[in-house]
């Protein structure tokens, strides 16, 4: 800005757009690298992702603590599992119709539940998982109860005359790269709009931001809505992976792996939970080695994070980021 | 002064219980004026701020702006769709974003035509936010906080973030600005520099204010025209020099 800028020796190079690349690169590569484990790791944290960004619009950007990302992670799966194998629809509209489906379902959901105070809402979110879970066991007719839906296919495409089907785990992998990535961005334009901005304004303070024009309830629905979305889209991709649904995709545990990855990862940031991602459903994986204290370990992983890193990683991976602009 | 004016306030009643907190006050302001509410602690110029600006719903009354009938409006559409903006009592920033930010955000609803469109990425957003930003400058030069503009808020001092509060309030080209002690609170050399302000957006934009302080001083040199409040209920209205020489006002303030 200042005419001082001018006059320094050389611009020091800035590496994040190498950086960048280079993690693309190893993206695009890593299935001639790593084994179908790691890359059936990898897959389940770019499906978690995508509930994660949902959730961390939500909490990390609007201040909405919510429970109920597994709610719509589960409308989403069965709703892409059951069209596919009623109406054998193609995989692209089982994604988009699960995806408008959660967010249809958020809105009589999100009308009464945002009414209520803080902590009262984070409760009534809970029941809602509980809820759907209740409906996916019980609704014998449509969901087959607690034997589940099985034999939900592999993704397929048609269009036009041409259709394919996407089987191995390589192939996979790159679908679901390609929707975690969509996503990503679409967080980001989302958190960099002028609605992005009015979000981060309620969540500093809400009576403030309605003073300035702000309606906060409309917002904080429309929020609501769209992080349901996200859990949809990535409930279809999950149902289609693991080509069965059960009651058991309504849980609580995975209401609270979301929570661990956007606050573990740095809520409020986009960066933060993509690492939040790939840290904890690898960290998850990664600790099969010993079963037998798989969970106290994964447990005591919280605890160091809580204590060291209180706001998550994205602290550190702004450092990073910092450091790649300006080398010293 | 001519035509109506630019807010009027007839009847307002609001009870807790069986304390009758505003107690059929009835107030207008005239376009292009600075009126001063003053009163005891107590005596409900908070509550009656919070019925008229929608923070909270008045018992009866009707609150009219610019003509309209405002009554039952939440908060965010009188500031939204009225074009009349408030202040807290207790200063309130966006403390966790820089000073660009706060003011950026207090013109955004004002420049977007609807929810939907903040959402917008294309061109046509960019741009609008853009504006808003060059406006959000000029303030703050103006403010003399163009050195701190990429700090946090919250980080700044009481004074400065009176200020960045009032700044925000002119983002909108507001018609009506209604301020809770302004004066609360901050060192003698800001207060000239926050009367500077309130005279400033009155004389160059037009706008009108209403204004709650203790600063006897204050509201004497700025206010034309002074409204008591006494228990919830209108004791005297009058220009400065009545109000000073009123007894009723004067036991009021000293007697209680």
């Amino acid at each position: 800005m200042s005419p001082n800028d001018l006059s320094l020796p050389a611009p020091r190079r800035d590496l994040r757009l190498p950086f960048g690349a280079a993690l693309a690169v190893a993206a695009c590569l890593a299935p001639l690298f790593l084994g179908n484990y790691a890359l059936h790791a990898i897959i389940i944290a770019l499906i978690f992702l995508l509930p994660a960004h949902g959730l961390n619009l939500l909490v990390g950007y609007t201040g909405l603590l919510s429970l109920a990302q597994a709610a719509f992670f589960g409308i989403g799966a069965y709703t892409s599992g059951l069209m596919a194998v009623r109406f054998g629809t193609p995989f692209y509209l089982n994604f988009l119709a699960a995806g408008l489906l959660a967010a249809a379902i958020a809105l009589p959901l999100g009308i009464p539940a945002l009414r209520l105070r803080a902590t009262s809402f984070v409760m009534c979110t809970l029941g809602f998982v509980i809820i759907g879970q209740a409906i996916a066991k019980n609704w014998i007719s449509l969901t087959r109860g607690d034997m589940g839906l099985s034999g939900i296919p592999k993704p397929y495409f048609a269009l036009g005359p041409a259709s394919f089907t996407i089987s191995g785990t390589t192939s996979f992998y790159y679908l679901v790269l390609v929707i975690a990535v969509m996503a990503t961005l679409a967080a980001y334009l989302i958190v960099r709009s002028a609605a992005g901005r009015n979000m981060v304004a309620i969540r500093e303070n809400e009576t403030l931001a309605e003073s300035v024009g702000i309606p906060t309830w409309r917002y904080k629905l429309v929020v609501f809505m769209i992080s349901a979305a996200f859990a949809g889209l990535g409930g279809s991709v999950y149902a289609h992976y693991l080509t069965v649904v059960s009651p058991l995709t309504f849980q609580m545990y995975y209401s609270t792996t979301m929570l661990i990855i956007v606050l573990g990862g740095g809520a409020g940031t986009i960066s933060g939970v993509v690492f939040g991602s790939l840290l904890f459903v690898g960290l998850s994986e990664a600790l099969r080695v010993a079963p037998e204290v798989r969970m106290i370990a994964y447990g005591f992983c919280l605890l160091a994070l809580v204590f060291w890193f209180p706001k998550g990683f994205a602290p550190l991976i702004d450092r990073f980021w910092s450091f790649l602009r300006e080398r010293k | 002064m001519t035509g109506l004016p630019i807010l009027e306030i007839s009847g307002l009643h609001k009870s807790y219980g069986a304390v009758r907190a505003v107690d059929d006050v009835s107030l207008h302001v005239n376009r292009g004026e600075i009126c001063g509410l003053i009163g005891p602690n107590g005596s409900g110029k908070s509550t009656f701020f919070d019925c008229a600006t929608g923070l909270s719903k008045p018992n009866a009354g009707a609150v009219k702006l610019d003509g309209q009938d405002i009554t039952g409006w939440s908060l965010n559409r009188i500031a939204r769709e009225g074009r009349m903006l408030r202040s807290f009592q207790k200063t309130v920033v966006f403390s966790a974003l820089d000073v660009e930010e706060n003011l950026v955000i207090a013109g955004q609803m004002f420049t977007f035509p609807d929810l939907w469109s903040t959402f917008g990425i294309g061109a046509m957003a960019r741009a609008r936010v853009e504006a808003l930003r060059e406006r959000a400058r000029e303030f703050i030069k103006i403010a003399g906080l163009w050195d701190v503009r990429h700090q946090p808020a919250g980080k700044l001092s009481g004074g400065q973030q009176k200020l960045i509060q009032f700044a925000s309030m002119l983002m909108p080209e507001p018609k009506l600005i209604l301020l809770d002690e302004p004066m609360a609170g901050i060192n003698p050399k800001l207060i000239e520099r926050v009367v500077e302000s309130i005279r400033f957006a009155n004389e160059k934009f037009g706008v009108s204010f209403l204004v709650i302080e203790h600063n006897i001083d204050v509201v004497t040199d700025i206010c034309e025209r002074i409204v008591v409040l006494d228990q919830g209920r209108k004791l005297a209205e009058g220009t400065p020099d009545e109000i000073v020489r009123n007894p009723a006002v004067r036991e009021a303030y000293l007697g209680g």
